[in-house]
């Protein structure tokens, strides 16, 4: 396709020398001329107005006046390109938690939106702390009014923190695999889930194969964990963050699982 | 710092984004494995380029563990599906723009949140129709035509045209359109007030809830569960009537739901 060849060499145009980058950088926050870029940028009067020239032929920026200002679609290559630099930032920052696990069940949109995931903090265990993990969202369960999971195992502490969330009058919406639903709903207070379950505090979904994600969604925080390509829960390492972005990516992640179940 | 220290943090910076996106060879190879695992036959096959260069380049994927060979045959690591799958959004989000070239290029973009503008290959499906000197309303006829068919009706609303109000209303009156949602900057929502005929028809229609936010509004958006339409406005702030994208995908609808939202915030 003559379309997708051209883009390939616009990347390349763009993503091979770090001085446009830059450029493009300080144009799209505010227009400016060669010596107010040399001066911002500390690169040397000569790249930098080597590389205007380059970006002006190509149509990326526009001379009005004395200034170079950035074409709009610039912006958006701009922007696109530093979207994919994040993403491939926030997959070498953790590198031990992406890789040898298993990804299959996220969605190719949670994928697509894994820069929302900058601000995440990835907790692991260590010799002297081995529960870390654990204790780690057991307190963001107990600090939580309502809570959303995706729970692939049965802890022998869950029972107790869903019906504490239950008795404050919270809700509670979980996924969990065939296998562990009815044991999981029996362990919880009978008067307190019967109430719960008529009042639609309480959900549970069962999910028919097997799970391979672990995701909490809390008041404060979501977390993620991931299970090792040998096919075993790693749960020695765990993503947790607090911001509105994670927030929405993980609501987006327990829907595309809840959608399964229904299907 | 000097030119020099300025130069090397930069390549610093940029080396992981570099290394894939400047080599024709990996980044194909990335995106040939990314269809499904795939043996050096098929993979010199689909990329037409000998052996000995397509074993290179894999070597280096494997050296930074984005690819591995399992038996004869050579597949995405995780980290290598991340990337990937982000590499193929990039190359989407610029298949989107370039499409529809001079849409994107001749407007202000500053009404789209850049969290929003990384999510623009969702429109790679749109179309975008433009006004001729020979039919000056083409847009706004499509717009127009567009729109009849709608039950339910989301639009951010960031001018006040009595043109577009009179076939709102219109739509109104008629059988189809149940539910009219508008989002309007305070500005627009006061000269809507002082006309008694938009007031009675607009404000006071059971079928229409309004919303007003402080800020000022530099998108024209509109969406129904079947359709998506967007126009903008000029750098020098003038809105453009002529230029309209349009898209009827699922995807698309998405999209304007998201730049719907953040309006919303």
């Amino acid at each position: 396709m003559d379309t997708s060849n051209n883009i390939d060499n616009d990347i390349k145009f763009l993503a091979k020398s770090e001085i446009r980058l830059k450029i493009l950088n300080e144009l799209d926050k505010h227009p400016d001329n060669v010596r107010g870029l040399v001066k911002k940028t500390n690169i040397a009067y000569s790249s930098v107005s080597s590389n205007i020239g380059k970006l002006e032929n190509h149509n990326y920026i526009t001379k009005v006046e004395n200034k170079y200002y950035i074409n709009p679609m610039t912006q958006v290559y701009y922007k696109t390109l530093m979207d994919f630099k994040n993403s491939v930032e926030l997959v070498n920052d953790y590198d031990s938690f992406w890789n040898k696990h298993n990804l299959n069940q996220l969605s190719i949109t949670s994928i697509k939106r894994i820069t929302d995931l900058k601000n995440s903090e990835l907790i692991e265990t260590t010799p002297i702390d081995i529960y870390k993990t654990h204790n780690t969202i057991k307190n963001q369960i107990m600090n939580s009014k309502n809570i959303k999971a995706i729970f692939p195992y049965l802890h022998p502490e869950y029972p107790n923190l869903i019906e504490g969330i239950l008795k404050n009058n919270g809700t509670v919406e979980l996924i969990v695999p065939k296998s562990i639903f009815k044991e999981l709903l029996f362990r919880v207070n009978d008067n307190v889930r019967r109430k719960a379950l008529r009042y639609k505090k309480l959900k549970v979904y069962s999910f028919k194969n097997d799970l391979n994600l672990y995701l909490t969604i809390c008041d404060e925080n979501m977390s993620l964990g991931l299970f090792k390509n040998d096919g075993s829960f790693d749960q020695n390492r765990v993503l947790v963050s607090n911001d509105e972005q994670s927030h929405e990516w993980a609501e987006e992640l327990f829907n595309h699982i809840k959608k399964q179940v229904k299907e | 710092m000097s030119t020099a220290e300025a130069k090397k943090e930069l390549a610093k910076e940029f080396s992981g984004v570099k290394y894939i996106l400047t080599s024709g060879m990996r980044s194909k190879l990335l995106l040939a494995i990314y269809d499904g695992p795939k043996n050096l036959d098929e993979l010199r096959n689909e990329l037409k380029k000998p052996s000995a260069t397509i074993l290179h380049g894999l070597k280096e994927l494997e050296t930074i563990n984005l690819i591995r060979k399992v038996q004869k045959y050579y597949e995405l690591t995780s980290n290598g599906f991340l990337l990937t799958t982000n590499m193929v959004k990039l190359i989407e989000n610029w298949y989107a723009i370039n499409k529809n070239k001079l849409f994107w290029n001749s407007h202000d973009l500053d009404g789209i949140p850049d969290d929003v503008l990384k999510d623009v290959y969702l429109l790679k499906d749109a179309e975008y129709v433009a006004s001729t000197t020979s039919d000056l309303s083409n847009a706004f006829n499509t717009y127009i035509k567009l729109i009849s068919k709608a039950k339910k009706l989301k639009i951010i609303f960031p001018i006040y045209s009595e043109n577009h109000f009179k076939h709102l209303i219109k739509l109104l009156n008629g059988k189809k359109l149940k539910k009219l949602e508008l989002i309007v900057s305070e500005e627009i929502l006061n000269s809507i007030e002082e006309n008694e005929m938009l007031k009675k028809e607009l404000v006071n229609n059971k079928k229409v809830k309004i919303e007003c936010v402080e800020r000022k509004l530099k998108v024209f958006l509109t969406y129904s569960e079947d359709f998506m339409a967007l126009t903008l406005f000029f750098k020098d702030g003038h809105y453009d009537d002529s230029q309209i994208l349009i898209a009827k995908d699922k995807n698309a609808i998405k999209w304007a739901k998201i730049l719907d939202n953040t309006y919303k915030k």
